[in-house]
């Protein structure tokens, strides 16, 4: 029988839909055309504008803090609404799903305005600490969402057996429940990150004078910069830097561990 | 963890220490060089932070976001920020450089005394085109009707542009309240339409670099980005007048530390200074004092200095409290056409 070409097809045009963009960025870093609309030579310039560009610098590092912090603070919260919603179901439990499921679906700007007056009415300062919080309530959601799902063909009985054979409940949590959990956790955990970190709608309101996350530069950078192209040096940096860790990631994952 | 959250708490509220200036303004639209010299000879700190539209940083405002000193918004938003009671009048006894705003720009824009915003950067809305591609280019709005331009051109997809485009192609003032006038506008832009091929705010200044487009409607100082690096592209100035737009530094009602601001606007406008900015961000300054020290290269540009008799008809977008709800309908159904 003869093989059919669709699949290989398909194939062909997800990794082209999904690279080529990526391919096209990386190319233009190294055009010496600002505009990118043509190439016009080989160059390093935005990798050398690049390194002295310190707002661009501050932005990023801003937005990697905010990340990491708010997707560690989603997974431990997250983790836990999942256990709630799981374990009980009463009526409480179907409000507290609701209130879990609604920023999934609510549109940002919404989400942005109201959180923004709700700081103004506490009286709270904008800054790093609002975008903190702000991430945290809608990445959460998502975080939940996954531990849920992992929850859901989780074998309960092996809780039961490490109980029965004299574990405390303490004990059963952190070395028989955890452990199980952690991939969809982590998972959960690294969603969270990519959502902090390019979330641009929501930080705009939330954010304060001396936080700008490297979104909100970018944005503004499309609007009046002359310096565009540094933006895809930038991206290719952290492009390669993502490729490394992925890389050294699979690497360790692969290694039989050795007691 | 928890230590990390307090550190930052900390770091977050450090930052509104007494002689630190939050400024909130579009990117790269300050020499660093500047900056640096202004925290020097101040002792302060300086903190720059970006905004992207008018319209988003009036919302961010308006709903209680406070902590900036010194704001640049577009001239025709500053009107609504004053209704606001949003801004604080500026005290001309600090802002002894105010002397070197040109006295033309300030007949054009709303705040003529300067009681709350003084003007910093000045710009028009121009034709960019490719001098390898297209012949005997003249100097009109009706250039966007030429057929053998058909799917080579770009309008800008702004309501106010690109209507005030229209309006003046026909001779009228592009702040018309004048339904008739409006109706003549929408027929010729509904003609414009079938020849464009879309409605570009952004990529027009990639596209007329690659000569994907070849005639395109955009913003001078963005025009002067793409002839620094591109020697094919050039600007052509409808003699029918332009639309010009200003962009001015206020200092909000919220202000930390507005004494700091009034400093920060003073230094702005010092003639050396202004100088050295408009050659870093590409925009013209209307700085008498600086224009006198600028690169001559730079003010023999068509996209930054314009004819004066064009200079004398061009007008600055207003606002237009009710009346803007006819050119949003018209520009329904420009929009609608095919």
């Amino acid at each position: 029988m003869k093989r059919s070409l669709l699949p290989g097809l398909v194939l062909a045009m997800v990794l082209v839909f999904f690279y080529a963009p990526i391919a096209v960025l990386v190319v233009n870093s190294f055009n010496a055309s600002r505009f990118g609309g043509s190439w016009e030579g080989f160059t390093t310039k935005w990798y050398a504008m690049l390194w002295e560009s310190d707002d661009i610098w501050d932005a990023l590092f801003t937005s990697l803090k905010i990340a990491a912090l708010a997707s560690i603070a989603a997974m431990i919260l997250g983790t836990l609404a999942a256990l709630a919603l799981h374990q009980f179901r009463s009526r409480w439990q179907r409000l507290h799903l609701a209130a879990i499921t609604v920023p999934l679906v609510m549109p940002d700007i919404l989400m942005g305005i109201s959180l923004l007056l709700f700081f103004v009415a506490i009286g709270m300062q904008t800054g790093f600490t609002t975008i903190w919080i702000a991430h945290v309530t809608f990445c959460l959601s998502y975080v939940a969402m996954i531990v849920l799902a992992r929850l859901q063909d989780f074998d309960f009985t092996l809780v039961d057996a490490a109980r029965d054979l004299g574990a405390s409940r303490w004990q059963t949590a952190r070395l028989v429940l955890l452990p199980l959990l952690m991939p969809g956790i982590i998972a959960g955990g690294l969603l969270a990150f990519t959502l902090s970190i390019d979330d641009y709608i929501i930080t705009f309101f939330v954010q304060g004078a001396g936080t700008t996350t490297l979104p909100l530069r970018v944005y503004s950078m499309i609007k009046t910069s002359r310096n565009m192209p540094v933006i895809n040096a930038l991206s290719s940096l952290m492009l390669a830097v993502t490729f490394i860790a992925v890389a050294i990631s699979f690497r360790l994952t692969k290694r039989p561990i050795h007691k | 963890m928890k230590s990390l959250i307090i550190a930052s708490v900390l770091l977050a509220s450090q930052v509104f220490a007494a002689d630190t200036l939050h400024i909130y303004t579009w990117a790269d639209y300050i020499n660093p060089a500047l900056v640096k010299r202004f925290e020097k000879e101040h002792h302060c700190k300086v903190i720059i932070d970006t905004f992207d539209s008018n319209e988003a940083m009036y919302a961010k405002l308006k709903a209680g976001a406070r902590g900036y000193d010194l704001i640049f918004p577009s001239s025709y938003i500053i009107p609504l920020m004053v209704g606001q009671d949003m801004l604080q009048p500026l005290d001309h006894a600090r802002l002894a450089n105010l002397k070197n705003i040109e006295p033309e720009v300030l007949d054009k824009i709303a705040d003529r005394a300067m009681k709350h915003s003084a003007p910093y950067t000045f710009g028009y809305t121009v034709i960019g085109y490719r001098t390898d591609k297209v012949k005997n280019i003249a100097a009109t709005w009706k250039t966007f009707a030429r057929t053998d331009l058909k799917k080579r051109v770009t309008l800008l997809n702004d309501m106010r542009e690109t209507i005030g485009a229209a309006l003046k192609s026909l001779g009228y003032s592009l702040n018309t309240r004048d339904e008739k006038q409006l109706a003549e506008a929408r027929d010729v832009l509904i003609g414009w339409k079938k020849n464009i091929a879309k409605f570009d705010n952004e990529g027009y200044k990639a596209g007329v670099d690659s000569a994907e487009f070849t005639v395109v409607h955009g913003y001078s100082g963005d025009l002067w980005q793409v002839m620094q690096s591109n020697k094919k592209v050039a600007v052509v100035i409808p003699q029918e007048g332009v639309s010009a737009s200003c962009d001015e530094m206020v200092i909000p009602k919220t202000a930390p530390n507005p004494a700091l601001a009034h400093e920060m606007i003073n230094f702005l406008l010092d003639g050396a200074v202004s100088a050295e900015n408009m050659a870093f961000i590409g925009y013209l300054c209307p700085n008498s004092a600086g224009l006198k020290q600028v690169d001559k290269a730079f003010l023999q540009n068509p996209a930054v200095t314009i004819p004066a008799d064009v200079k004398a008809r061009s007008e600055i977008i207003q606002d237009l409290g009710d009346d803007l709800k006819k050119y949003t309908k018209m520009w329904d159904e420009v929009k609608a056409s095919s």
